[in-house]
């Protein structure tokens, strides 16, 4: 395998993709979770950029790239949202202590 | 440049969402000023709807470019936004009773109007990326909306989880996309069936979409989210979810899906696997249930499952039967899970919320309540009937198309899905069935005793949506101008 | 006008429902009075359409594509049954003006047995496979509504529901089957497939006999899948009667007769259908005989003459088994309704605790016994020549180890209902002396029903007659009823079946003298009294279900890293897939 900037970054996506359900796996704190998607989100950056310039369509996947950082960070910003809310009500960033719904 | 006349029924939910809002700003009581505004809206909606409709059946599928981005009103997009539409309508005129007593409902119909519009937009896309914005879009307005009671605990751990498994999912979907990209570099669906070729990269692409979209579809095992948020949200928003929102997970997968159909045979058989695993698990899981509405859920997971199997039937065999029965239950499960959730909503109203009270509605809560509440009890009971295929109701109907593709194929496999289908569909009954009975029992329980009486605008949906299962059951062809082009849609998609 | 009558044949009960459930239950009055009426105008309407039968479609509604056309085919085969549920279901109607009096949700109750009787009659005359199996369907649904009518009674509402899975389950195979001849004949007509099925791959041709055969069975209440049939006896006992017993359970039997020329040729076909009979003509005798309750005894005799009819559309007489099955729903229907006027009267359905109410209920005595008499099978009631015909096919087409078994179920049927008689109207009496011999409108629907007892049989050569005209494919020779009479007294069968009739009887009177033999079998009787283990073989079902959904609810932990981990986990199976090569 040799170390061409294209292999390079699909390396980065592996990892990052890898980082981030390993965190979404066994964190347990919700402000850890967001940060977790945040991480798949970056990757999937890293491979929409990678995706264009294999294909030779770098300017279409640019700006699909800052749409997405755009949009996920709405999404981030929800969980947030959500994670302040749940401490307020809640008294807990446990994810384990949120699972009154079962069965 | 024209702007044809159905780019205007998704531009007129979303201009005036936040007309809602300001709206039902104003003034003291903001609920019913936001309400009339959605209705308005809507109504505006529906004039465009027939339009965009009539303009469908005579001049064919139109197609519009946004800067690079294509958009296409085909009959798949028709579907979408006319579930859509019904749904959203009677939601709106059902939430207005329910809501009375919440806080910020200015917000709740902005963001239900703004979902309309963006799953009707969803459906005329025909641009991979663009399918993931108004994907994410919708996801974006649900997770506000399911977490409405955002001082419940209930609620708020039914949206975090929702929003969490959603984002993973839809970070698959990105993958997918890049990796399309990668091979073919173009984002158009027409043009990425042209110049896909069987490849493991594009493999992978198709398996991360079915993955990704599947969380919002609920496919299991991805579905650990659905029974949490459909259960803890506004009974009506229970009903747009699972009536038209996963359906929606369910169409941008298949418009993704079909644009991969060349690189292998294989994703047919995936869905119906899918399909047969959301039955079983959806039945097991909705046996058993102590709450109305978790039972509910839970049958969306069935209800999934047949579709899926019509759908995978037509991607297998090209047929347009299975494809159009398929999409026929899409439109029925809207009117009947829609219907039972509203109707089990109406009883919830009644007994806990105008109270004051949001603990869950229990089967043991309904016992009796035919006698206070004939009309909810009613139609209650038609729309699990229906649900469990019971003729001559709609639901009957729609899963017969299905089964008539699965038998015409000939295939002995796909004709023993089909008997586990309608295995499934009369299991259905052993959870459906007590809930009537416990309705029609003659001795009231405590709590329908002193329940409130029941608003007639909240029976008019209720009642709208039980004649409509009843006829369509009594003359299935009645939805043939949207289920066929529907059909047709997919297939032509397929490369058929 | 034939469209016509078929129209109101089925329609009128359906508007008749519609107006008692408008009419509201504040008014029971008025209720009574449009149920009976509009009944019986329905049941004037299913006789006159016996003028009008056809072998041809009188009304065709086309319904679009996947849905084919929905004809009414008024044949003999079909407007017998649709006579049946109308007429029987207008004399029940009629018995439940007395026997539901005071009831709450009266509503509810007319417009399910109205419901019922129009979609029964339906089932009949209907052409189309689709439309057969969708009143097929409703009047399932009907008798599941009406079986937990008492919804707060929880054996009522398990009973209900059982039986509507049961008998869905058999559905399942009408369903399949009809999909599969929509496939291969292009139609879901009934006479196309007929027509047509020489022509069809053979194993398609044997998997739509069988299909079709696992809906009768469970329809029709016959072994294994008979136990939902005692249960059913929950209903209000006029819904019994009707449903029970009269018409719906009638459905399998019709069935297996209808698609009889198709599945002849299935080798094997019609000695499954005939040992199906035979062992449910048996065991339903043997469990009658042990049975405590009235009505659970009268279902199980149910169970047995509906094998007496399997077993004759084994052996080919189809006529013999449609007669059998009009003898049966008039004075089985009988005797339902006079339990349901002795049970109420008593207060207990326990046969221990009657007795002796031949002197205090005289008229219902008389009828009752006259029912007996047809379903034991002595002249002159009509259970005597259909039944006869029956064996009498048997001895001639089948083979000689299921004559003997049927005989020796003659003799069981003989010996149950002479227990049965003696135990509720003679001997001491246990309980509660009865507060009525039958209200007035009971006396009504019993009377017709007896008079119908001795009379139907006449009509065995008008319907061989209408049968051979308007069923082209099954090979029905017309026969004058007093020819038909005569070959049945002539035959050397029925004289043998009277002496296993006189044994029947004869055991019941010296079972002082057999006591030893009794208590030799007391061991037997318990496990028969127990529903010799299918009620077990059911019950495991249920709780092996149920355990299976507890195991699975627990994988639903309401953890979010467990949810992340379902969608992890699939994508490594799907890629796993992937990499090994799908």
């Amino acid at each position: 395998m040799n170390f061409s900037p294209v292999n390079i970054c699909l390396l980065g996506v592996t990892g990052l993709v890898a980082v981030g359900f390993y965190g979404l796996l066994t964190t347990r704190n919700l402000i850890k979770v967001v940060i977790m998607l945040q991480i798949l989100v970056k990757a999937t950056v890293l491979g929409l950029i990678t995706a264009g310039n294999k294909s030779g369509q770098l300017y279409l996947t640019q700006s699909m790239a800052i749409t997405v950082i755009v949009a996920d960070t709405i999404v981030a910003v929800i969980g947030m949202a959500f994670a302040i809310q749940i401490r307020r009500q809640v008294g807990t960033l446990d994810t384990n202590d949120l699972s009154s719904l079962r069965g | 440049m024209t702007v044809p006349v159905w780019a205007w029924i998704i531009v007129l939910p979303l201009i005036t969402s936040p007309l809602v809002y300001f709206i039902g700003h104003l003034g003291k009581s903001r609920g019913i000023f936001a309400q009339r505004t959605a209705l308005l809206a809507l109504a505006a909606t529906w004039v465009a709807f027939v339009l965009a409709a009539q303009d469908l059946q005579l001049n064919g599928i139109s197609r519009l470019m946004v800067g690079s981005i294509s958009l296409k009103f085909d009959g798949l997009s028709l579907l979408l936004a006319m579930i859509a539409m019904v749904l959203g309508s009677f939601v709106v005129v059902f939430s207005g009773h329910y809501l009375a007593n919440e806080d910020g409902q200015e917000k709740y119909y902005a963001m239900l109007v703004a979902m309309i519009g963006v799953m009707i937009g969803l459906g005329c896309t025909n641009d991979l990326f663009n399918l993931w914005i108004w994907f994410e879009a919708m996801a974006v307005t649900s997770y506000l909306l399911v977490a409405f009671y955002k001082d419940l605990p209930t609620s708020l751990e039914a949206g975090i989880k929702y929003l969490v498994q959603s984002a993973a999912g839809s970070v698959l979907v990105l993958l997918a996309i890049g990796l399309v990209v990668a091979e073919t570099g173009v984002l158009n669906l027409d043009e990425i069936r042209q110049t896909a070729e069987s490849s493991p990269a594009l493999m992978a692409a198709g398996i991360l979409f079915v993955i990704g979209y599947g969380v919002k579809t609920a496919l299991v095992p991805l579905h650990t989210w659905l029974p949490d948020a459909h259960s803890q949200a506004p009974s009506g928003i229970s009903a747009m979810l699972s009536g038209i929102v996963i359906e929606a997970g369910l169409i941008a997968l298949l418009r993704s899906l079909s644009a991969l159909s060349g690189v292998t045979t294989f994703w047919g058989p995936l869905l119906m696997g899918f399909g047969i695993l959301n039955m079983v698990v959806g039945n097991l899981m909705a046996l058993g249930q102590a709450q109305v509405k978790r039972m509910l859920a839970y049958s969306s997971l069935v209800h999934v499952g047949y579709m899926l199997i019509g759908l995978g039937i037509a991607f297998s065999m090209s047929d347009v039967i299975g494809a159009q029965g398929g999409f026929f239950h899409m439109f029925t499960h809207g009117l009947m899970k829609g219907l039972a959730f509203l109707a089990a909503g109406s009883m919830l109203y009644t007994l806990h919320i105008s109270m004051g009270d949001h603990r869950p509605l229990l089967f043991d809560d309904l016992a009796g309540a035919a006698k206070r509440y004939p009309w909810a009890a009613l139609t209650l009971s038609i729309a699990l009937f229906s649900l469990a295929g019971l003729p001559p109701l709609a639901g009957f109907m729609s899963k017969w198309q299905i089964f008539v593709a699965g038998v015409d194929t000939h295939n002995g496999w796909i004709i023993a899905v089909v008997a586990f289908a309608a295995l499934n569909s009369v299991f259905s009954l052993a959870y459906y069935a007590p809930l009537v009975n416990a309705v029609y029992r003659c001795e009231p329980s405590a709590i329908v005793l002193s329940g409130k009486r029941l608003p007639a605008v909240m029976k008019l949906p209720l009642m709208l949506m039980a004649l409509g299962i009843i006829a369509i059951g009594i003359w299935p062809s009645l939805m043939n101008w949207l289920t066929e082009p529907a059909g047709t849609a997919l297939l032509a998609s397929l490369g058929g | 006008m034939a469209a016509l009558l078929v129209t109101l044949t089925i329609g009128l009960p359906w508007i008749g429902a519609l107006l008692v459930l408008l009419s509201g239950d504040e008014r029971p009055k008025l209720q009574h009075t449009i149920a009976s009426i509009i009944s019986v105008a329905a049941g004037i309407s299913a006789v006159v359409l016996l003028w009008f039968t056809s072998d041809q479609p009188v009304l065709s509604i086309p319904m679009g594509s996947a849905f084919g056309v929905f004809t009414f085919v008024p044949d003999a085969l079909g407007v017998l049954l649709a006579v049946i549920a109308n007429v029987v279901g207008s004399l029940a109607v009629i018995f439940s003006i007395d026997y539901m009096k005071g009831n709450e949700q009266l509503g509810r109750y007319y417009a399910l047995v109205m419901f019922f009787i129009g979609a029964m009659a339906g089932l009949g005359i209907s052409g189309s496979l689709l439309l057969m199996f969708l009143f097929w369907e409703i009047t399932a649904f009907c008798s599941y509504a009406l079986i937990s009518f008492h919804n707060d009674d929880p054996k009522a509402v398990a009973a209900g529901i059982k039986a509507l899975i049961i008998t869905q389950l058999g559905g399942i195979g009408l369903l399949v089957g009809a999909l599969i001849i929509n496939s291969f004949v292009g139609s879901y007509q009934i006479n196309a497939f007929l027509a047509e099925a020489e022509s069809l791959p053979f194993n398609v041709l044997v998997l739509l006999a069988f299909c079709f055969l696992a809906a009768a069975i469970a329809k029709s209440a016959q072994v294994p899948l008979h136990t939902w049939l005692p249960d059913a006896m929950e209903a209000p006992t006029p819904v019994s009667a009707l449903i029970h017993a009269a018409t719906m359970v009638n459905a399998g039997v019709y069935l297996v007769a209808r698609f009889f020329p198709a599945f002849e040729i299935v080798p094997g076909w019609t000695t499954s259908v005939l040992v199906v009979g035979m062992i449910s003509a048996l065991l339903g005798a043997l469990m009658a005989l042990v049975a405590a309750d009235l009505k659970r005894a009268l279902a199980y005799s149910t169970i047995s003459q509906l094998g007496y009819m399997f077993f004759a559309v084994g052996v080919g007489a189809v006529f013999a088994s449609q007669f059998h099955l009009l003898s049966h729903a008039i004075f089985k229907a009988l005797l339902f309704l006079c339990a349901g006027a002795v049970i109420p009267a008593v207060g207990t359905r326990n046969m221990r605790q009657m007795g002796g109410l031949r002197k205090s209920m005289p008229f219902v005595f008389t009828v009752f016994v006259i029912g007996s008499l047809a379903l034991v099978g002595l002249p002159i009631a009509n259970g005597f020549f259909s039944k006869e015909l029956i064996l009498e096919e048997g001895f001639i087409h089948g083979p000689m180890w299921a004559y003997i078994g049927m005989l020796l179920g003659v003799g069981l049927t003989a010996l149950y209902v002479s227990r049965m008689v003696f135990m509720v109207f003679y001997g001491q009496s246990h309980g509660e002396k009865p507060i009525h011999d039958g209200l007035l409108w009971m006396r009504v629907s019993l009377s017709a029903l007896a008079i119908g007892v001795f009379t139907t049989w006449l009509l065995a050569g008008v319907l061989s007659d209408l049968m051979a005209q308007t069923l082209p494919f099954h090979g029905i020779h017309a026969i004058g009823t007093f020819e038909l009479a005569k070959e049945i007294v002539l035959a050397p069968a029925t004289w043998v079946s009277l002496a296993v009739i006189a044994l029947g009887i004869g055991v019941w009177i010296l079972r002082e003298p057999l006591a030893g033999i009794k208590n030799l079998l007391r061991p037997v009787a318990r496990i028969i009294e127990k529903g010799l283990g299918f009620e077990q073989l059911n019950q495991g079902i249920i709780n092996g279900t149920k355990n299976l959904s507890a195991a699975l609810h627990l994988t639903q932990t309401g953890q979010l890293n467990w949810n992340i981990l379902g969608i992890v986990g699939m994508l490594s199976v799907l890629f796993a897939l992937l990499f090994i090569g799908v």
